[in-house]
């Protein structure tokens, strides 16, 4: 194990001891007591330079990657411009899991699956060849099929900024929109990252003046739950009409999602009359539910109903 | 490195795999902070990391390099958060108490020093708490100690003694657990599970470590996670390793992995063979109900009454059409215990040959003989110990799995041997509450009186049979006939053990949505229509209390309500037995001008210290510092189990008689003694050394079994009674149910400790909205085993799922009974899902069959 102190020494140390980046700890530790993942580990808790949140010259905001999930869901600029991506960071987990784990952790996390985080299993994700939930207990599964896995996708933070159209930073001084982070057809891993690069930062665009957004979560309980369903609405509205509108959803697919035929059929649409049910009658279509999860159909279209509808009613 | 810990500068080393409760919990002692579920969701883990509550089970110990780290040890005791949680009763079990209360007293501090001394409404306590779960349902008193805490109503010593006993030792983190304690030279034992989920076992090799066998006599393993072997090593790293190093060579055979294909013909048989099926595990509490085999299904007809003229008038209403019959069928699922403490022992044998036990269990007494049998020893060689004991709720009863491995390992090594189950374990193979598909028939005449009652209960309880769900009907409702059938469907799936009133809350789920929709039908109110079917006056009077609340009298009409948030009231009744243990004992002694009482049970959670401790101050008039009470050793009298609502109602009137035979012993030795009134302390003092003895004397007219059963309890005359009056909010978009308000009304008598039994009722509404709404086991089809093996998977209720409770006490009508209380632990949540149902039939016109009531079923339910 090392404990670097600079984002070079970090990277050099990936590489050199082929070592598992270890930023909060709150995945990679349960991961390593279900056996999926073993050291060295590169320990980050010390790169302070990549923790904070600093507004940049062109109105663009940059998110270390060792920033906490807490610190942004208690930023008050964030708060201010980017609503929904506060509102995701303050939903999600337990306050002190928000406490230490970090942005560039939650958005690298591995998935939920009950199979995958049994070691009792094998499955595409770890090592096997079939996906024992297709068959099996899937009642959280994806419902939008991308591919052979149907875990879906863990990140809440990969919601809100895949909504906001943020980038990755990396180390190598590259940079990765969130949305090329995943690939909800590949089978065996989370994130495209490959071994030993190095997120350092989400790079926000300048916030859209006098935007609506609204972020939710459905549960069962009331807190502390993984997401049924999870949607960011964006909208922009000019003359009582949507002028601009982005939804994006977790826990429906391997990746996040944009729902882009539902972003086309809202810009346009009057204000006054609510989220226009024809607009979200292409939800069914992108869906195909297995056995067990067929609700999740219903569920997505009321979570983007419920967003939609929050966002209009700031307007 | 270098940490700081609790002011002190510490310095520890430590591997990059270890985390941070390791190093606090094991390198520096602080065992205040548990290790509960071990995954970042229950939060009994919480320390202040530079102020900031963090779970340590996820944090490695190197991310504490340069850090300043606050366990519950460094509050002090003097926090107002802990001295408001120990002033309301925040807790009951305690483990996981250390943990809400760091989190807690960070709160409060930020929350006075942002707003002032003003109290935080209940959501910004709940997303404050969001954290922690507490399976005692302890929630009640934890929103109002963190208001009163913020309110500065603590800042000051408190002038009263906290109402429950052992409280400041729990919020301190001073109680010791089993999990605590870790004796010198103490090895790791780690039990061996069957990966088959039915096979015959030829051989196990240990990979060369010491191993002993747990494999019943025919070598078979029916499930999952069924105990194979058992190793043992000088660390739980190295015992994990020889675990994984041992080879078990099965002769696999079909199983059998749901219910459907255990009924079919040719489906593989769980237990074959008569002598197998004797072997069965039993999910009842005490004997196991006889019953008849065929295949996989044991049916048992017990507790019908009159059943031919039952089964003619259900069959001549079904051909009628009758309107005032309602069938219908309904399920639950399968619940799981999940005491925050998991099971554990560590076991050493002296060189006397007498065996020790520190064991996390509800039955000092039964555990100390039952170990004596097993082993051939006499019960007095056997010490059971369990000071503290982090919730049991049925699964801790006897001698259990974590024991045999420990003694027998103890025994292999010679060292002193420690087992503790981690939450995978706990959650697959401790117990549970069986899922139930039940058909139901309820007849009403025209006149609207009980006709006839039908009820087949199909139990789903893996390979455990004994199911009481439909014989506990004949509880209920007078003497109609009625048609009662349990039949166990056996599977390839761990074992039900007792949970919290076993059966009656399946069974009740059914009845009692059953009992509505007559109601509803006949365009009754449902508490009058009860009213007239239930003949018991103790619950007459809980109706009387329940039909005068405002929110049932302004409830709305089924499924009037319109928009998108429909809000419903429902009610349900509940009876349960009066059980008690006749030969319970409470001894007292005097030392040193304290009264020292001890009877061989524990608490876990439920108050039994507080219980004696109550009834000898005020029957000797002195303050409660005076009095000490040591339970959770078997070496002393005669206790009962934490089981079968029998404790309070044993000890308390034991404690009474003690208190009785103290005063006349004192008259005697100090004649100054007054014969009624406060005992002078220098009385106490001037008598050092006395020893009495009390005895919890026969009720009277006796009791219903001329002798004891089971492990010595007496089923006694009268039932204890409930009605839980619930409201709710059904969220008709996003198909979630959030219980808002509940009135929770218990008819069992003397109330020998009021906020601890309020307490428990509040905790029994929050098991109940568990098991209505998110509790779930859930295994694979293929293999069977099961994957709500942890507690992010395996849903509780949280702070945030509470609703508001306000409990009713009726204490009448216990005369009979020695000390006129019953107890009440049981009978507080049995009820509490269907008056959940019945309220979502009020707020929607949908009546939910199946439990959990989850958002995929209720956008189902509306949508048809």
């Amino acid at each position: 194990m090392t404990t670097p102190t600079t984002v070079h020494a970090a990277t050099e140390a990936l590489a050199s001891h082929a070592g598992r980046a270890r930023a909060g700890g709150t995945d990679v530790v349960a991961l390593a007591h279900a056996r999926r993942v073993e050291g060295p580990f590169v320990d980050l808790h010390r790169l302070t330079e990549l923790r904070g949140i600093s507004r940049r010259p062109d109105g663009s905001t940059l998110v270390g990657a060792t920033t906490t999930i807490a610190e942004v869901a208690a930023d008050a600029t964030l708060r201010a411009h980017y609503p929904a991506l506060v509102a995701t960071a303050g939903a999600l987990a337990t306050p002190q899991i928000r406490a230490v784990a970090t942005v560039g952790g939650n958005l690298l996390q591995r998935n939920r699956c009950s199979y995958y985080r049994n070691p009792a299993f094998s499955c595409l994700q770890s090592g096997g060849d079939t996906c024992p939930a297709r068959e099996g207990e899937h009642q959280h599964a994806a419902v939008i099929d991308q591919g052979p896995c149907v875990a879906p996708h863990p990140s809440s933070m990969a919601v809100a900024l895949l909504a906001h159209e943020a980038s990755a930073h990396l180390a190598d001084g590259g940079s990765v929109p969130v949305a090329e982070l995943y690939d909800g057809t590949d089978p065996t891993r989370d994130h495209q990252l490959s071994p030993g690069r190095l997120v350092t930062g989400i790079e926000l665009p300048p916030p859209v003046p006098g935007e609506a957004a609204a972020h939710h979560r459905a549960t069962a309980r009331s807190r502390a739950e993984w997401p049924l369903v999870e949607a960011v609405a964006r909208l922009s509205i000019s003359d009582g009409v949507i002028s601009g509108a982005v939804v994006a959803v977790g826990a429906v697919a391997r990746s996040p999602v944009r729902l882009t035929e539902v972003e086309d059929a809202l810009v346009n649409s009057p204000v006054s009359d609510g989220p226009p049910p024809a607009a979200l009658a292409g939800i069914t279509g992108l869906c195909s539910p297995l056995p067990g999860n067929g609700y999740k159909v219903e569920l997505l279209r009321a979570t983007v109903t419920e967003v939609l509808e929050r966002a209009l009613r700031q307007d | 490195m270098d940490i700081v810990v609790n002011d002190t500068a510490t310095e520890v080393s430590t591997d990059p795999d270890t985390t941070a409760v390791e190093v606090v919990r094991e390198d520096l002692a602080l065992t205040g902070t548990k290790l509960s579920c071990g995954t970042g969701v229950c939060g009994a883990c919480t320390v202040l990391v530079d102020g900031s509550p963090t779970a340590s089970c996820l944090l490695p110990a190197t991310a504490l390099e340069g850090r300043t780290v606050t366990t519950v040890e460094g509050l002090g005791g003097s926090h107002p958060a802990q001295r408001a949680f120990a002033a309301h009763d925040a807790l009951q079990c305690g483990y996981c108490t250390p943990g809400f209360v760091v989190e807690a007293a960070a709160f409060v501090d930020r929350w006075r020093a942002e707003h002032g001394d003003v109290a935080p409404d209940r959501a910004a306590i709940a997303d404050a708490m969001a954290g922690h779960l507490c399976r005692c349902g302890a929630y009640e008193g934890i929103y109002a100690a963190v208001a009163a805490a913020c309110r500065g109503e603590h800042d000051t010593e408190p002038e009263h003694a906290p109402p429950r006993a052992e409280a400041m030792s729990k919020v301190t983190g001073e109680a010791t657990y089993t999990t605590d304690v870790h004796p010198d030279g103490c090895q790791f034992g780690v039990i061996v599970r069957s990966t088959a989920a039915h096979a015959r076992v030829r051989a196990v090799d240990g990979g060369g470590s010491p191993l002993v066998d747990l494999l019943p006599d025919d070598r078979t393993v029916r499930y999952v996670g069924q105990p194979v072997a058992a190793v043992v090593a000088p660390t739980r790293a190295k015992a994990l390793a020889a675990a994984e190093a041992v080879t078990v060579d099965y002769e696999t055979l079909p199983a059998v992995l749901d219910p459907e294909s255990a009924r079919e013909d040719g489906a593989p048989v769980v237990y074959p063979s008569k002598r197998e099926r004797r072997s069965a595990p039993s999910s009842a509490e005490g004997a196991t109900v006889p019953g008849s085999w065929s295949g996989n299904l044991r049916r048992s007809t017990l507790g019908s009454w009159r059943s031919a003229t039952a089964t003619r008038r259900l069959r001549a209403a079904a051909e009628r059409d009758d309107p005032n019959l309602v069938t219908a069928e309904f399920s639950t699922g399968i619940q799981l215990h999940n005491a925050m403490e998991p099971h554990g022992c560590v076991a050493r044998w002296d060189e006397r040959g007498q065996l020790h036990l520190r064991t996390s269990t509800q039955t000092v007494g039964v555990l100390a003989r039952e170990a004596a049998k097993r082993w051939g020893l006499s019960p007095q060689q056997v010490h059971v110990v369990a000071e503290h004991v982090g919730g049991g709720f049925g699964a801790k009863s006897g001698l259990t799995t974590e024991t045999v491995a420990a003694v027998e390992l103890a025994r292999k090594t010679g060292t002193p041997v420690r087992v503790v189950l981690d939450r995978a374990e706990e959650l697959t193979d401790t117990g549970n509450r069986p899922g139930t598909r039940t058909r139901l028939s309820l007849l009403a005449t025209p006149s609207g009186d009980l006709a006839a009652l039908g009820m087949d209960v199909h139990a789903e309880g893996g390979v455990s049979i004994s199911s009481v769900a439909a014989l506990l009907a004949r509880l209920f409702y007078g003497t109609a006939p009625r048609r009662l059938r349990d039949i166990d469907v056996t599977t390839n799936h761990p074992p039900g053990v007792p949970f919290r009133g076993p059966g009656a809350a399946p069974m009740l789920w059914a009845l009692e949505q059953g009992v509505d929709e007559i109601a509803h039908r006949r365009g009754e109110d449902p508490i009058e229509l009860r009213r007239r079917w239930d003949g018991n006056p103790k619950r007459h009077a809980l109706y009387d209390w329940a039909a005068a609340l405002p929110v049932w009298l302004e409830r709305p009409t089924a499924g009037s309500a319109t928009g998108r948030f429909r809000r419903g009231v429902g009610v349900a009744a509940a009876n349960w037995h009066y059980m008690a243990n006749p030969g319970t004992e409470v001894e007292v002694t005097l030392d040193r001008g304290t009264v020292v009482a001890r009877t061989g049970t524990q608490d876990i959670g439920t108050g039994a210290r507080s219980v004696v401790t109550n009834v000898l101050a005020e029957e000797l008039g002195l303050p409660v510092e005076r009095v000490r009470v040591e339970v959770g050793h078997s070496a002393t009298v005669h206790g009962p189990p934490s089981f079968g609502s029998q404790t309070t109602t044993s000890i308390g009137p034991a404690a009474s008689d003690a208190a009785r035979g103290l005063r006349a012993a004192l008259r005697e030795r100090v004649p100054e003694t007054p014969p009624e009134g406060p005992v002078p302390p220098e009385a106490l003092e001037r008598a050092e050394g006395m020893r009495v003895v009390g005895k919890r004397h026969r009720d009277r007219r006796g009791y219903l079994t001329p002798f004891t059963v089971g492990d010595g309890f007496a089923l006694g005359r009268g039932l204890s009674g409930a009605v839980h009056v619930t409201e709710v909010e059904v969220d008709t978009r996003l198909g979630r149910v959030r219980p808002t308000r509940v009135w929770a009304g218990v008819a069992a008598g003397r109330v020998y400790a009021p906020r601890l039994a309020r307490n428990q009722c509040e905790g029994g509404v929050v098991q109940g909205v568990g098991y209505a709404l998110y509790e779930e086991r859930r295994a694979d089809p293929a293999t069977g085993t099961v994957l709500t093996d942890n507690m992010e998977d395996y849903r509780i209720p949280g702070i945030g799922d509470t609703p508001e409770t306000v409990v009713h006490f009726h204490e009448g009508g216990w005369d009979h009974v020695r000390g006129g209380g019953v107890g009440l632990g049981e009978v507080s949540t049995i009820g509490v899902a269907a008056s959940i149902g019945n309220a979502v039939f009020n707020a929607t016109g949908w009546r939910p069959r199946d439990l959990p009531i989850r958002p995929d079923r209720v956008l189902k339910g509306l949508g048809s």
